[in-house]
């Protein structure tokens, strides 16, 4: 029963169905969180974000010294984290929150100034850009990372509903919104988990990474980025030289039961 | 030869190919237009959003399909049945365009292609080429199943699509946004079209192929289960 509802939750969270922007009203919420930039609790949890989290790390006191220094009653705490089911290892759903806040409002920073639908694709920023832009967001986090990916790997149905989703929707945008080349076929997906799994990837070695202002992450990070893309042209050349073997075979053969 | 080719090509072909350019042409210009001050529309449902994202995905596996079977119809009666080559190359035509349509909208809109492209690309080539090696009735025959389930599904989306998205906008009034004019025209031209093959079947002999009822019942059945499993993977 749990499974079956983590997995519908997951499906529908992947759903990518994106209508155009310009014929609908703006959304209030940044989805899928229940909240827009407007409302208490986005200001709350970027203060936190921004001010806390790199002193005190994903805790509650974080949150807690953000509610206070914006003149909340401490015990707001409780409504910050309505929307999360209790987890699995007793970590506070409020800072389940927060994590997902930061992986959420992040994603959207990113690619918020980028607009494919007026801008030509070839001034649209590389992938490599982007990719290393999301990771130079994380840096006053630094410290934390390890804590972090910790709290988002730990199989629960936060793992299923949004750690991967999150990752997932984040690998999208990237490819959407920058100048590579999308897909039609299985390649959408190749492309996609090899996005996802680079970053994840260059953010596994930046949680360990003690180099001045995080230069071997972004080192590292290029060049992953750069060799799973070479695998994909290594897979793209071979199918190409099958096919062409293919065609030549049939018509060969086409040819040779013609003259008889 | 090529007198001979000229009478036995469809007379609606060129008509039917440019007017097919020219709905989809004239609604991405008029969408465009709107997209100024125009009032807003609501957003989307989950619903609403989930069912636009199932007739995006099945409906650009259906065609890859329908490209994938005429390729492999006229992979195999071009050169043996010369008198069917415009027949098919006029349809497998339509069928490419309706393709590379359902492509574009798939990326624009952001919708995952299906799971299954490479099986159903394998699956509708072997499809197509195996109805036409029985003979060319059969393939016609195999047409003729194809295009009635797809015709029958494609009315099916086109119901929901003019029941369920009548969107409220901010100067009060109701009606769907463009965006879904504009597909709901897209579905209805390419209805005609795949409508339009299968008459073209009919007239090509489609009841005279052999084991009839086997094969339109069978291919029917796989079509069904084809769109039930593409919509979802």
């Amino acid at each position: 029963m749990l499974c079956r509802n983590i997995l519908r939750k997951g499906c529908t969270s992947f759903r990518l169905y994106h209508p155009n922007p310009i014929e609908h009203v703006k959304s209030h919420h940044i989805k899928p969180l229940t909240y827009g930039k407007e409302s208490p609790q986005y200001k709350v949890l970027s203060l936190a974000l921004e001010q806390y989290v790199p002193k005190h790390g994903f805790s509650e006191r974080s949150i807690v010294e953000s509610l206070n220094e914006l003149g909340y009653p401490s015990s707001m705490i409780s409504s910050i984290s309505a929307s999360n089911s209790p987890s699995f290892f007793h970590s506070s759903t409020a800072v389940m929150e927060l994590i997902k806040f930061q992986l959420v409002d992040k994603r959207y920073r990113l690619t918020e100034a980028i607009n494919p639908d007026v801008t030509p694709q070839y001034k649209l920023p590389s992938l490599e850009h982007l990719l290393l832009r999301r990771l130079e967001m994380d840096k006053p986090i630094g410290g934390c990372l390890s804590e972090l990916m910790s709290q988002l790997a730990i199989p629960s149905g936060f793992l299923f509903e949004t750690a991967i989703p999150e990752l997932h929707r984040l690998s999208d945008d990237m490819i959407y919104f920058s100048n590579e080349k999308d897909h039609h076929d299985s390649a959408w997906y190749a492309k996609r988990l090899a996005v996802s799994s680079t970053y994840i990837g260059s953010k596994l070695f930046m949680a360990q990474d003690k180099s001045h202002n995080y230069k071997d992450t972004f080192d590292f990070a290029k060049h992953k980025l750069n060799r799973v893309m070479r695998l994909g042209e290594y897979y793209n050349n071979t199918e190409e030289f099958a096919w062409y073997t293919l065609m030549s075979t049939v018509n060969l053969v086409k040819s040779q039961l013609v003259r008889g | 030869m090529l007198l001979r080719a000229l009478i036995s090509k469809p007379v609606s072909r060129g008509f039917s190919v440019l007017s097919s350019l020219k709905v989809t042409e004239h609604a991405s210009v008029k969408h465009a237009e709107k997209s100024g001050h125009a009032p807003k529309c609501e957003n989307l449902s989950e619903a609403q959003t989930a069912f636009l994202d199932r007739v995006i995905r099945v409906d650009q596996a259906g065609e890859l399909g329908a490209d994938y079977i005429y390729a492999g119809q006229y992979f195999v009666l071009a050169h043996r049945y010369p008198h069917l080559k415009p027949v098919l190359k006029h349809m497998w035509d339509q069928e490419v365009h309706h393709h590379s349509t359902f492509d574009n909208l798939q990326l624009k809109r952001r919708v995952r292609p299906s799971l299954l492209t490479p099986f159903w690309k394998v699956g509708a080539f072997a499809m197509g080429a195996g109805t036409a090696f029985i003979s060319p009735e059969a393939a016609m025959a195999c047409t003729e199943a194809v295009e009635t389930v797809i015709g029958g599904h494609y009315n099916g989306q086109l119901r929901n699509l003019a029941n369920q998205f009548d969107l409220e906008r901010t100067d009060g009034t109701k009606g769907p946004s463009e965006e879904i004019r504009s597909l709901t025209s897209t579905i209805k031209q390419f209805r005609d079209d795949e409508l339009e093959h299968l008459d073209t079947a009919i007239k090509h002999d489609s009841y005279m192929a052999v084991p009839y009822t086997v094969i339109t019942e069978g291919i029917k059945m796989i079509c069904r289960v084809a769109i039930w499993s593409a919509e979802r993977v």
